[in-house]
Order: structure tokens, then C-alpha cells, then sequence
């Protein structure tokens, strides 16, 4: 293994494969637990290891980092440290840098016509893609069917009073239940956030793409976010609670009476034991006056860097890793979801709870494209929350917009 | 090694490298050199570990990077300008400066107070004085979970033992929120912070304490003077030097705090709990530029501070 590394990175230097036998560096985040059984590096090596039996002359070593970690990636690329392959944010901050393939020079037109369009559309810069998809998931509404009983709420909410009335009567059975669990703290806060834009018309961008933050809805969202805090019919405090460590635990708990999950939730709940299937049930997401039409829908993207000057190389190597099989693998690890058209109608037919998520993908609403997201996604999960805890909404999202402009 | 023991036993010479062991040699250039080989390696240390940090740290403020760590190119002043603008940064200065005035206050108020004790002669004494040191041994990133958990709005212990008291109605409500509240969360950092400086402190008023020869106070006792008298006109000017150092050490320790702040409240919520070294962690997240001038910010405080630091032992010495 140690050789490897080491003819490779001479081969590296001299920028081509005199040898023949390439190694692609493969940088991936864990979507389970570092070191556990469902570690990110076991899925990945076993991909690796078949396509190395099929390419000998190709060596692929995979370098996980955990979430919590993920800053040491920005370190490695502040280095100049490239990966050829990175699997995590959206391509469009690396593509202004210049530092990527289009898509089409890493990837043959088959595979590319079989991702998700929706999400494929995603990966554009100036009509140009530079990433792929590579998993997804949307968001819905979980609710603790047990609490629900025993607060004698007849049936899940269906919009943000129905939210309110319902949590309320689920924090009075005391024991520290919490009606609905908003986590507003840094480590999702603009997803929990665009949640509640949505149901109000509103979002981060305008029709035409334009950062609209502190728009006269977004603000009225958050007025009545505010309004939910005060009120005790949230945890308190929600700028600092985060999703999958506060609320998410919570639920599995059993002491969180409604919040927003993807399908990811579910392999905590199933672990932590309190709740059977039948004790909670998944719907879409109220809005102000009914449930959201459009699904909020994120993912998380391939991208491969030129400096190594591999394209041929990734090109075999995605073209592989996209197969249906090692997709739904991924999916049914993590209950994620799979960025390609023909995954996700095999999918669908296997696993009914994944079949509900997909059917609201191919019109789901996405993240902004503008190359400064990544940045300005940062300054939301630190600073969003704030304007449901008592600073004036439309003095947090005004710094926002502002951030978002001045930093375009 | 023999040369710098020899002006270590002598103590007084100002130039070490003039203080000739070995016989004048070849001119001037190697004599110049000759000290090299003992003081290089710390002065190559130094250069690495000091010197080169601080020189990245100016050129990482003056350049602009991408939240993703890809350098975009040269931002001139503005990060910094950015910086300035910052809302929330007049809030986070002040609020530094109370960090530091009231947890450093406090620990020398409260340390002056257990110096005293263990000063005197009680059954017990050793453990007592064995007991102090464990806030000081353990890591402070576990002091401060372990205060995280206590204070966990859903089953912290310090709650349960409140709501057992009947002062707190129930979990997961307002009252049972001292770390999401920015005041209060705030207010139990200082206490963390507190709790783990008083050893160091207490000790080094101890030592001090020690060295009061006893003769002084029987002086003070022919003299007529009641023990209030005595401590204020004997105890405390003899005490100086050891309270201007402990004060000093815990200024800059305190300013330059991370952990306990970070693992109770992050800052939060937003950076309404920040002190000037959270917020520059917190601003890493977004612009590893605009993090890099708040460190300059914070390179320049610490440089004022080191300079009151060496004023005051300047002072403190020519007074002894």
C-alpha cells in the first residue's frame, strides 16, 4: 500500500501516467459513524476494491473526514492539497476558482443523462456543469403519533396554526415534552429556516435568482417563528440547537412532539428504541395557510479537481461508482436517497418510505446556485436563529442580505 | 554549555557572547558566530513556532480567501474594513473586556481569600491542598462539558436538583435555559472560568504568603496593630510582586479563553456570548481573511498586554 502511495505521487508530479497505473485520491465525508460498522469508509473501499479488479492499472485511495471535521477539508484546499475526487459541497465556489473538469470531461453522457434533473440542473455554472449529484434527501414533517394520541390531537398539522395549536397542547403534558423542535443553531439552521420561508412564499432568492433575504414574507416568517418561541411551543432558545444532535435525538427520544427530517431520521429513531414504526408518522411540510406543493430537496455533489490531470481516469471511475447498485447501497445505509432517475425508480419500488420522499424530488425546491452560497450559507447557520430569539428579524436578515450582496 | 552555565553563575553579564571562555581565534567573524551553535536551535525554534505564525497570520488578513479555503486573490484592507462593520463586533470587544475584568477579578479576590486559609495550620490541610489542584490537572475542554451537561436543558443535574427543589417547573423551558439565554450562558462561563483559575492563583499567592518573613508580623503585633491593619499594611504590599504576576498570567490566559465559552454556548446564540477569540472562530466559518484580522485585532491587545506585563515587572523589581 505504502509503495502505491509512493509511485503514485511521483507519478502525480510529473502530471501523467508514464507508468500506466494511475491513483485517484477520493475525498469523502462519513455519513455514519467514524470507525463504526456503517462507516463511510467501508462503502466506499468496497466500490474502490471492485473497480480496481476491473481496472488494475487504476489504484483509488478514499480519505474519509468526518462532518464534524469537515473544516480540515477547507485547510487541505487552502494547502492546495487537491483530491481528484471530492464528494460534499456544491461545485460553484471551485468553479470560479477554475480548479475543476465540467462535468462532461469526468463523467460519459450516459451517466449524466441518467441523474436527477432537478438536482443536475443544480451544478451549473453559466449553463456549464462542474459537479454531479451523488446523494440526496428531502425534507418532510416527523410527528410522534403517541403524543399526539395523548394530547388528543385528531390528526397532523397541516399549517403553521395547526403547528401551534398542536404543539402547544403537546408541551402542557409537561415531563419537558417539547412541541415543535426548531433547530436554528449552526449546524443546519438555513435548511430549518428555508423551511419556513417556503411556507410563507418566501426563500433566500426572488424569481430572478437574486439574494432576497430580507424580504417583507421572510421577515413575517420569522415575526411568527418569534411569536412560537416566546410562547414556550418550541424548545427555547433555538439558536443554539442543532438538528441531528438536539432535535433529532430528541425525537428518537420520544420528547419531541413534531420537527423537520429527512429520511436520515429514521435509522436514529430505530436505534434509540423508544419509538416503533407505527409510533410516528412522516408528512409534508405545513406551510402558512396549507402543506408546501414544492419539498425542500438538498444533495450532496461529486466534483473532481484538474490538478491532478486524471479526467480520464475519474471518468472510469464515476462511471463505475454510479451504478444503481452501489447507489441504492448507499441509500439503504444511510436512508438516504439517490441522485439517478434509474436508482430512484428501482428504489421506489422496493422501499415504500423512500417511495414517498422521491415522489415529491422531481419538483422539489433546492438551494440557490449563486457561487457565493457556500459562503453565505456559513453566515446564515451562525446568525439566522438570532431573529427568532429576539433580535428584529428584519435587522438579521437586512445583514444578511447584505452580506449576500457584498460578497457576490 | 559551558559558556552559558558560566554567565548563568555569574548572573550579571549583559553581553553572554562576550564573555570569552575560549582563546581569541580566527578575527572577529567566528567569534561573532561562535555562540551559534547553543543558541540556534531556540532561536530556530522560535522563528518557526513565533515568528513565522505571525507573519502568515498579517499575509492570510491582507488576502481573500473562499469559505471552502481556495485563495481568490489579495483583499487589500478588506477584511479588516469588513471586520469593523461587523454588527456584532463593538458587543463582542466589550464584552471581552468584561470576560477579563470579572473573571480575573474574582479569581484573584477569591484566591487571596483560600491562599490565606491554607496559609494556617488545619487538620486536613494536605488534602485540601491536594483537592485545589484537581480543576487545575483536569483538561478545561472536560470541565466544561462536564458544566454543559449539568446545565442540559432536558436532564441537567443542576436542574433536577432545582426542580426538586420546586424553583424550576419543568425541563426543556426558560428556566431551564442558562445556556441558550446569552446572559446567562455568559455568567456561567465566567464561573467556569473562574472555577479553573483559582488553583494556579491560589498558589502562586500562596508561595507568596510564604515568603513574608515572620518577623514582620510580630512587629506589627508590638506595634498594636489589629489583624485587618496588619493584613492590609503588612500582608498586601509584601504580596505584591506574586499578585501583580498572578493577575498578569491570568489576564492574558483568560483573554486568549476558547474552550469554556465554546463547549457552553458556542458563542451563541448568533455571537451574543463571543469573546474577541470565539468570534474569530466564528468567523472562520465564513472568511478565513476576516478571522485572520480579527487575530491581528487580537495579536495587538495581547501585545499591549505583554508590554503593561513587563512594565509592571520592571516596576515590581525596582521596588524590591
Amino acid at each position: 500500500m505504502a509503495l502505491t502511495a509512493c509511485s503514485s505521487s511521483g507519478s502525480k508530479s510529473s502530471g501523467s501516467s508514464s507508468s500506466g497505473n494511475v491513483t485517484l485520491k477520493l475525498l469523502a465525508p462519513d455519513y455514519g459513524t467514524p470507525g463504526g460498522p456503517d462507516s463511510s469508509q467501508k462503502y466506499w473501499q468496497g466500490i474502490v476494491d471492485d473497480f480496481h479488479k476491473a481496472n488494475p492499472t487504476i489504484t483509488v485511495q478514499v480519505q474519509i473526514v468526518a462532518w464534524t471535521n469537515w473544516d480540515q477539508v477547507a485547510t487541505q484546499l487552502q494547502n492546495k492539497q487537491y483530491p481528484d475526487i471530492l464528494l460534499g459541497d456544491a461545485p460553484q465556489e471551485l468553479a470560479a476558482s477554475n480548479l475543476l473538469y465540467p462535468l462532461t470531461d469526468v463523467m460519459s453522457a450516459s451517466t449524466i443523462s441518467n441523474l436527477i434533473p432537478v438536482f443536475a440542473k443544480q451544478e451549473e455554472t453559466d449553463g456549464v456543469a462542474y459537479g454531479a449529484p451523488f446523494t440526496t434527501s428531502s425534507r418532510a414533517l416527523f410527528y410522534n403519533k403517541k403524543l399526539f394520541a395523548a394530547a388528543k390531537i385528531a390528526s397532523p398539522p397541516k399549517t403553521w396554526a395547526d403547528i401551534q395549536t398542536d404543539a402547544a397542547k403537546i408541551k402542557a403534558l409537561g415531563n419537558g415534552t417539547i412541541g415543535y423542535g426548531l433547530p436554528l443553531g449552526p449546524e443546519e439552521a438555513q435548511a430549518e429556516a428555508y423551511l419556513w420561508m417556503l411556507g410563507n412564499g418566501g426563500g433566500y432568492v426572488d424569481s430572478s435568482g437574486k439574494y432576497d433575504i430580507n424580504s417583507a414574507n421572510n421577515i413575517e416568517t420569522f415575526n411568527f417563528l418569534t411569536s412560537m418561541v416566546k410562547a414556550g411551543d418550541t424548545e427555547p432558545s433555538p439558536a443554539t440547537v442543532n438538528r441531528t444532535k438536539d432535535i433529532w435525538a430528541g425525537f428518537a427520544d420520544g420528547t419531541v412532539g413534531m420537527a423537520g427530517g429527512s429520511g436520515a431520521l429514521i435509522p436514529s429513531i430505530t436505534k434509540a428504541g423508544k419509538l416503533t414504526k407505527d409510533d410516528y408518522g412522516v408528512v409534508t411540510m405545513p406551510g402558512k395557510t396549507g402543506p408546501l406543493t414544492q419539498a425542500l430537496a438538498v444533495h450532496d455533489d461529486i466534483t473532481a479537481f484538474k490538478s491532478g490531470g486524471h479526467a480520464a481516469q475519474i471518468k472510469q471511475f464515476l462511471d463505475f461508482a454510479y451504478a444503481d447498485k452501489y447507489q441504492i447501497q448507499f441509500d439503504n445505509e444511510y436512508s438516504l436517497l439517490p441522485a439517478t432517475t434509474s436508482a430512484s425508480q428501482s428504489l421506489s419500488a422496493s422501499d415504500p418510505v423512500a417511495a414517498g420522499f422521491l415522489a415529491t424530488v422531481p419538483n422539489a425546491v433546492v438551494y440557490p446556485t449563486n457561487s457565493n452560497w457556500d459562503t453565505l450559507k456559513s453566515k446564515i447557520q451562525q446568525t439566522i436563529g438570532t431573529a427568532a430569539q429576539g433580535t428584529d428579524p428584519s435587522k438579521v436578515l437586512g445583514a444578511l442580505q447584505t452580506f449576500a450582496t457584498a460578497n457576490n | 554549555m559551558t559558556q552559558t552555565t558560566h554567565a548563568g553563575v555569574r548572573g550579571s553579564a549583559p553581553d553572554p557572547g562576550g564573555a570569552p571562555r575560549r582563546p581569541r581565534r580566527k578575527g572577529g567573524l567566528v567569534r561573532a558566530l561562535a555562540p551559534l551553535p547553543w543558541i540556534g536551535p531556540a532561536t530556530g525554534l522560535i522563528l518557526f513556532v513565533v515568528i513565522w505564525p505571525v507573519i502568515a497570520m498579517f499575509q492570510t488578513s491582507r488576502e481573500h480567501y473562499s469559505s471552502l479555503g481556495v485563495l481568490v486573490g489579495s483583499a487589500g484592507w478588506n477584511n479588516f474594513t469588513r471586520l469593523f462593520d461587523e454588527a456584532d463586533l463593538g458587543g463582542v470587544v466589550v464584552r471581552t473586556v468584561v470576560w477579563v475584568v470579572a473573571v480575573v477579578g474574582a479569581t484573584v479576590l477569591i484566591s487571596l481569600g483560600v491562599a490565606q486559609l491554607f496559609n494556617k495550620e488545619f487538620p486536613g490541610r494536605r488534602f485540601a491542598r491536594w483537592a485545589l489542584i484537581a480543576p487545575w490537572a483536569a483538561s478545561v475542554v472536560m470541565t466544561s462539558i462536564i458544566f454543559k451537561w449539568m446545565l442540559d436543558p432536558n436532564n441537567g443535574v443542576v436542574y433536577v436538583l432545582l426542580k426538586q427543589l420546586g424553583l424550576v417547573k419543568n425541563f426543556n423551558t426558560n428556566d431551564t435555559n442558562w445556556l441558550g439565554d446569552p446572559t446567562t450562558a455568559f455568567w456561567c462561563a465566567v464561573f467556569v472560568a473562574v472555577f479553573v483559575s483559582i488553583p494556579f492563583t491560589t498558589y502562586a499567592l500562596l508561595a507568596g504568603l510564604q515568603a513574608v518573613p515572620s518577623d514582620v508580623y510580630e512587629a506589627a503585633k508590638l506595634d498594636g496593630a489589629n489583624p485587618l491593619r496588619t493584613y492590609w499594611s503588612v500582608t498586601l504590599p509584601l504580596l505584591r510582586p506574586a499578585l501583580l504576576v498572578a493577575a498578569l498570567i491570568n489576564v492574558m490566559n483568560v483573554f486568549n479563553s476558547f474552550p469554556i465559552i465554546w463547549e457552553l454556548s458556542g458563542g451563541g446564540p448568533g455571537s451574543q456570548s463571543a469573546t474577541t477569540t470565539i468570534f474569530m472562530y466564528q468567523l472562520k466559518q465564513s472568511s478565513i481573511g476576516e478571522a485572520a484580522a480579527m487575530s491581528v485585532v487580537n495579536f495587538g491587545f495581547i501585545i499591549v498586554i505583554v508590554l503593561l506585563f513587563l512594565r509592571a515587572s520592571k516596576w515590581n523589581s525596582a521596588e524590591d
